[in-house]
This record gives C-alpha cells, sequence and structure tokens, in this order.
C-alpha cells in the first residue's frame, strides 16, 4: 500500500485541485498580510471554525444549499449547457414553496412534500424558458439564463413587498411558515440539529451517480458535453435532452430554494434571500473544481462550505473579513480552468491540438 | 403623457444611463474581434468602480481615480488573458471566476480597506464632474444630451467612430480582424494571434475599469457591492447585438440606456421600483429573440464546452 501511495503521490502533487488549492491559499495569505493581518492565524482560525466542533456542524448545514447547486450546475453542464440561471431557479423556487408551506392546509406529512414539490416544479420552468429559447429560437442559453436571473429577482422583490408581504414587517418579507409546514431537523454530532434536507441532498449525489454512470440518459447527456455534434451524428436527441437537464437543473435550484426557506430561516426575507443566491455561485465552482462528478462534488461542497464557515470564524478572532473565503475559492477556479497544473509537454501537445481545432472551427462562420 | 415621458431630459439620461455599458463594450467588441469571448466585463466594472472609489479616497484626485480604474481592469484582464490564451483554458468558464472572483475581492476589501459594508463613499466626495463644452451645451436638446458629459463619457462617443476607423481602415485593425476569423492564416503571415488578444483583452480590461470609475464616481458618487449590478452583461449583449460592429454596439447600448432612463421615468409615475429595474433586462431578452440569427458562432462555441 506505502508503494502504491508512493506511486500516486507524484500524480496526486501534481494534480490540478492541488497546484490550484496551493496557489490560491498562497495569494490568500499575500492579501492577508498586505492588509496588515497575519495568514497563518488566519488560516488556521478558518480550518479549526470550520472544520471541528459546533463548526463543522454548521458547516454540513451549509453544505446543503452549496452541494445542492453545484448538483444542479453539474447536471446541465455536464451535457455541455452553462445554467448561469441559478439565482433565478432557486428565488422563484424558493418563493413557491414557502407560499404553498404557508397557505395549504393540512397535516406536514401532506403540506411539506407538496411545497417542496411546487419549489421544485416552478425552478424547473424558470430553467425551461431559456432551455426552449436556445432549442427553439436559437437564442444563446448563457446570456438568456444569467439575464434572467434580474427578472426573477425583480418578480421575487416584488411579490415580497406587495401581494405576498406580511403587512407592518421593517422589512420586505412573509409570514412566517407554521411550524407543523416546516422541514424536520434531526440531531447530529452531539446536541445540534440540521434539516433532514441533508439527508435528501445525500440521496440526490447518490442517484445523481447512478444516473450519470448507469443510465442511457446519463451516457447521452455525458457525450453531448464532450461533443454535441458527435452526440447528435450518433442518434442523440439533442435539443431534447437539452430541455430535459436544464428542467432538472432548474428543479433541483428550487428545491434549494425551498429548503433555504421552509427548512432553515422560516421567513422569505427578499435581501436575505438575494444575498443566499450567491450560493448558485459557490455551487457553480463547487461543480468545476469537482469535474461535475457527484461524490467530489460532495467533497469539495462540504469543503467550501467549510472555508465559509471558518471564514466567520476566522473574521470574529483576527479581523480579517469572512469574504477572504469567497476569495480564495473564484481563485481556485481561476487556477484549475488555467491549467496551472500541465506539464510543459502537455501544454505543447494541448496547443497543437488547439491550433487544428481552431483551424477548423474559423471556417464554422461569422459572428 | 407619452410628451411628459419623452422629453430632452429623459435623452440626458439615457446618455447617462448608456456610457459605461457602451465604454464596456466596446472593450467586448475588440476581444471578439481577436477571437476571444469576453465574459468578464461584470467583474472588471465592479473592480474598476472600487478602485476608482479607493483611489479617489487615498488620493484625493479623479485622475489618480480614473488610473486606478484602469489598472484594476488590465489587473483582471492578465488573469484573463494568461489563462484563456497562454494556457488554452475555457474563456467562458474563466470569465464567471472572474466576476465571482471580482465580487469577492471587492466585498473582502471593502471592510478590510475601509472599515465598513455595504458602500463606500471616499473622503471629500470626490467626483468625476460633467464638463460641458462652451457654446456647444446652451444648444436646445443636443445640449444636455451629447455636450455635458463627464470626460469619460466624450472618451466613451469618441471611441465609437475611433475603434470603426482602428478596425477597418488601419493595418493593426486588419491584422486584429485576421487573428479573430483566421487565426491559422494570421500566424502564417507573422502576425502572432497571442501577442493581438493579449493586448485586445488588456484594452478591454482598461475600458471596462473605467466604465467602473464612471458608474462609481462619475453617476452616484459612492462604491456599492455588487454596484455594476448586470451592467457588464448587458455589455455582452451588446456585443452580440451589434454584431461586434462599432455602430451596431452603439445602438444596442442605445437602447438599453433608454429601457434603463425609461424605466427611471415610470417610477416617477408610481410604478414599483422593483417593476422598473427588470426594464433593461426584459428589453435585452427581447432584443436577443428578435435578433436571434445572428448566434451561430455563440451556439457552436457553447455546445460541449465542459
Amino acid at each position: 500500500m506505502a508503494d502504491s501511495l508512493r506511486s500516486r503521490l507524484p500524480t496526486l502533487l501534481g494534480h490540478p485541485v492541488t497546484i490550484a488549492l496551493v496557489v490560491s491559499f498562497g495569494f490568500g495569505g499575500v492579501v492577508i498580510a498586505l492588509t496588515g493581518g497575519d495568514p497563518l492565524t488566519a488560516f488556521s482560525e478558518m480550518l479549526t471554525g470550520g472544520f471541528s466542533g459546533n463548526g463543522l456542524r454548521n458547516t454540513l448545514g451549509r453544505s446543503i444549499p452549496i452541494v445542492g447547486m453545484a448538483l444542479a450546475f453539474s447536471i446541465a453542464f455536464r451535457a455541455g449547457i452553462l445554467n448561469l440561471g441559478g439565482e433565478g431557479q432557486m428565488l422563484l423556487g424558493a418563493l413557491t414553496g414557502t407560499m404553498l408551506a404557508i397557505t395549504l392546509p393540512g397535516p406536514g406529512v401532506v403540506v411539506v412534500p407538496v411545497a417542496v414539490l411546487g419549489g421544485a416544479v416552478v425552478g424547473a420552468a424558470w430553467g425551461l424558458l431559456p432551455a426552449l429559447g436556445q432549442t427553439r429560437l436559437r437564442v444563446p442559453l448563457l446570456i438568456t439564463s444569467l439575464l434572467l436571473n434580474y427578472v426573477a429577482r425583480a418578480v421575487t422583490s416584488y411579490l415580497v413587498r406587495y401581494p405576498f408581504g406580511e403587512p407592518g414587517a421593517a422589512f420586505a418579507s412573509t409570514a412566517a411558515v407554521p411550524e407543523t409546514a416546516r422541514i424536520p431537523r434531526f440531531e447530529i454530532l452531539g446536541s445540534g440539529r440540521i434539516s433532514i434536507s441533508f439527508l435528501f441532498m445525500l440521496g440526490i449525489v447518490v442517484a445523481a451517480a447512478i444516473a450519470y454512470r448507469r443510465t442511457v440518459f446519463g451516457y447521452e447527456t455525458g457525450m453531448m458535453g464532450l461533443s454535441g455534434p458527435f452526440a447528435r451524428f450518433g442518434g442523440v436527441d439533442v435539443d431534447r435532452h437539452a430541455l430535459v437537464t436544464m428542467a432538472l437543473s432548474g428543479g433541483v435550484g428550487g428545491l434549494v430554494g425551498t429548503h433555504l426557506v421552509v427548512g432553515e430561516t422560516y421567513r422569505y426575507i427578499d435581501a436575505d434571500m438575494i444575498a443566499q443566491a450567491g450560493f448558485a455561485w459557490t455551487g457553480l465552482m463547487v461543480a468545476l473544481l469537482a469535474f461535475n462528478r457527484p461524490i467530489p462534488i460532495l467533497v469539495a461542497g462540504i469543503f467550501f462550505a467549510g472555508l465559509q464557515i471558518g471564514g466567520f470564524a476566522m473574521e470574529r478572532a483576527t479581523d480579517v473579513s469572512w469574504q477572504l473565503a469567497q476569495v480564495i475559492q473564484a481563485l481556485v477556479i481561476v487556477a484549475v480552468v488555467s491549467r496551472f497544473s500541465v506539464g510543459r509537454k502537455r501544454l505543447r501537445n494541448l496547443e497543437k491540438e488547439e491550433a487544428v481545432a481552431e483551424a477548423e472551427a474559423s471556417h464554422v462562420g461569422e459572428v | 403623457m407619452l410628451e411628459q415621458l419623452l422629453d430632452a431630459s429623459l435623452w440626458a439620461s439615457v446618455t447617462r444611463a448608456l456610457i459605461p455599458v457602451l465604454l464596456a463594450a466596446i472593450g467586448g467588441m475588440i476581444c471578439e474581434r481577436a477571437g476571444v469571448f469576453q465574459i468578464s466585463l461584470e467583474g472588471m466594472m465592479l473592480a474598476g468602480a472600487f478602485a476608482a472609489v479607493g483611489m479617489a479616497h487615498v488620493s484625493g484626485s479623479p485622475w489618480a481615480a480614473v488610473v486606478g480604474a484602469a489598472l484594476a481592469g488590465v489587473a483582471l484582464s492578465l488573469v484573463l488573458a494568461f489563462g484563456a490564451v497562454s494556457r488554452g483554458g475555457n474563456a467562458i468558464v474563466l470569465g464567471v471566476a472572474i466576476n465571482i472572483l471580482a465580487v469577492g475581492l471587492t466585498s473582502f476589501l471593502l471592510p478590510q480597506l475601509f472599515g465598513v459594508r455595504g458602500s463606500f463613499q471616499p473622503e471629500g466626495g470626490v467626483r468625476i464632474g460633467a464638463v460641458s463644452i462652451p457654446g456647444l451645451s446652451d444648444l436646445p436638446f443636443m445640449g444636455p444630451v451629447l455636450f455635458n458629459l463627464s470626460l469619460l463619457g466624450y472618451l466613451a462617443l469618441l471611441l465609437v467612430p475611433a475603434t470603426w476607423y482602428f478596425l477597418f481602415r488601419t493595418q493593426i485593425g486588419l491584422r486584429l480582424r485576421g487573428v479573430g476569423e483566421r487565426p491559422l492564416a494570421a500566424e502564417t503571415l507573422g502576425v502572432s494571434p497571442t501577442a493581438y488578444r493579449y493586448a485586445a483583452v488588456m484594452v478591454s480590461g482598461v475600458l471596462a475599469g473605467l466604465a467602473g470609475a464612471q458608474l462609481s464616481l462619475g453617476n452616484v458618487g459612492v462604491f456599492a457591492e455588487n454596484m455594476s449590478s448586470g451592467r457588464g452583461w448587458i455589455a455582452v449583449v451588446a456585443v452580440l447585438l451589434g454584431r461586434a460592429h462599432p455602430m451596431g454596439v452603439l445602438g444596442a447600448c442605445v437602447l438599453f440606456g433608454f429601457a434603463e432612463a425609461f424605466g427611471f421615468r415610470l417610477q416617477g409615475q408610481g410604478l414599483p421600483v422593483q417593476i422598473t429595474d427588470a426594464l433593461p433586462f426584459v428589453v435585452t431578452l427581447a432584443a436577443l429573440v428578435l435578433a436571434r440569427k445572428q448566434f451561430r458562432r455563440l451556439l457552436d462555441l457553447t455546445a460541449g464546452s465542459v
């Protein structure tokens, strides 16, 4: 075993993710030092704060939306579809789920699943919009999915302020979700509790892992991601799969949104939810870091959640503000995408391949 | 009622609204011509807005603020150029990461450097003020709309014919387009695609940085977290809609500027802010659907982009 570890060590050390982590923590350390902090204390506060004791439980709780949004993004990105509309899909799903949980009569065992499902359906519908735009109208989904975020923000802000708003509240928010209609919590790591959404999320991770590897749909969408034209020639109904993956992607986004209110805050607060929509971007980064694979997404998602929770601890202890975690996360992605690890020789080969690809692509047509 | 909504002061606010978008879009257009799809304008704009306010606070000079904004844009543009041009990384994914990086860095540095959260006003209230052109600014209608802008505003408008001349009437412009359309051919002729793409991306960094300076110090006088709020993305759409042609890009920017200004005006008529804020994005989406035949290259680019 020691042998196999030794033989794998060079590739592990040279792995893109390892190098990206070293580069980004290094840069983060430089930034802390430049702004007058002590990098070592800050980082140790961050790691102990995020990965031990109560911090670890908070990390697991925070990993629910992060892993969820990473899965949502990866479902589409695996098929080569860049869904930048996670924010909007989350927000509209969240508001739908919240309003269903508040207004529906009946016992929790019925209301909660219906609310969650409703949130997922609306998230899916919002994800379908740009997909229909791309498949039917040939308008690039990359751009439309992103622009729709701003529309979704406006719509939810308006609804929370006027028709669904609680009259007399100090800030724009809905009424509270009644106790019977909340997603239950369970005990974990000692006396604390987290939402059962966590188990649900684990279930989705496993389901995705199986679906990607063992189903025709998983195989065909994976092929689309590797090469759209190839998949089309191979008889894959690319447009139909684009619609289905976007609906699934948006649906998971809606689930995450619903969890954030019906499982965590119990009130849809406009300003708070717009801030929480940032989970869509953290999730996107996690999916990129994990190369869209479900189990690595789980690991990377918990790691990123820990960096953020640790960031709060670091801020309390050292005056270095927690957004450093966000800086480090973005740098990890920049480093991974820039292929910091690719050896000189492989890089040269890649360039050759790219030159050929470009030469071919240049015949494809103009702007 | 329509007359009330469409007067000269409306058009003056149209120019004000379109200038940051236009500055960024011209940079994006140059990148597009050089064959680099630039979607990190949003992040570069935000970084520029922050750097401008930071430099204005430290130095008290709007000139230093403008230089700081340009440098911040260039710094981020080097990240894009290195990753996408030198290392052959995916420019779209990298662009998204740079946008997130800019949000993270600015909201990290705001409390770290200035001890505040949310928004920050530079000491002494330094602004990039409007400079009215004597004589011309008194013209009816045209005066307030075109001749009472900040220097960055005049720069943006002048860049439209200037980039047209550069792209279509100069040798360097021809080479830049060659690099974008037929990189292999350009290279065979001894024109380095790498050098041209680096230059194009850095120019877009400068312009997006300046757009940020106009946004923070020109339009409102403060930096607020996430203040670019989608304008960089609208600039990306302007490049697409304008087919990377200066006049087309200007036309698209006028459309968005109009939507923003008109939305603002409708607020005055009692429409909720939340709805009018969405207007530029709805108009943008509608324009994309109407102009949909031109996006084949982008669709090819994004299909199978893992």
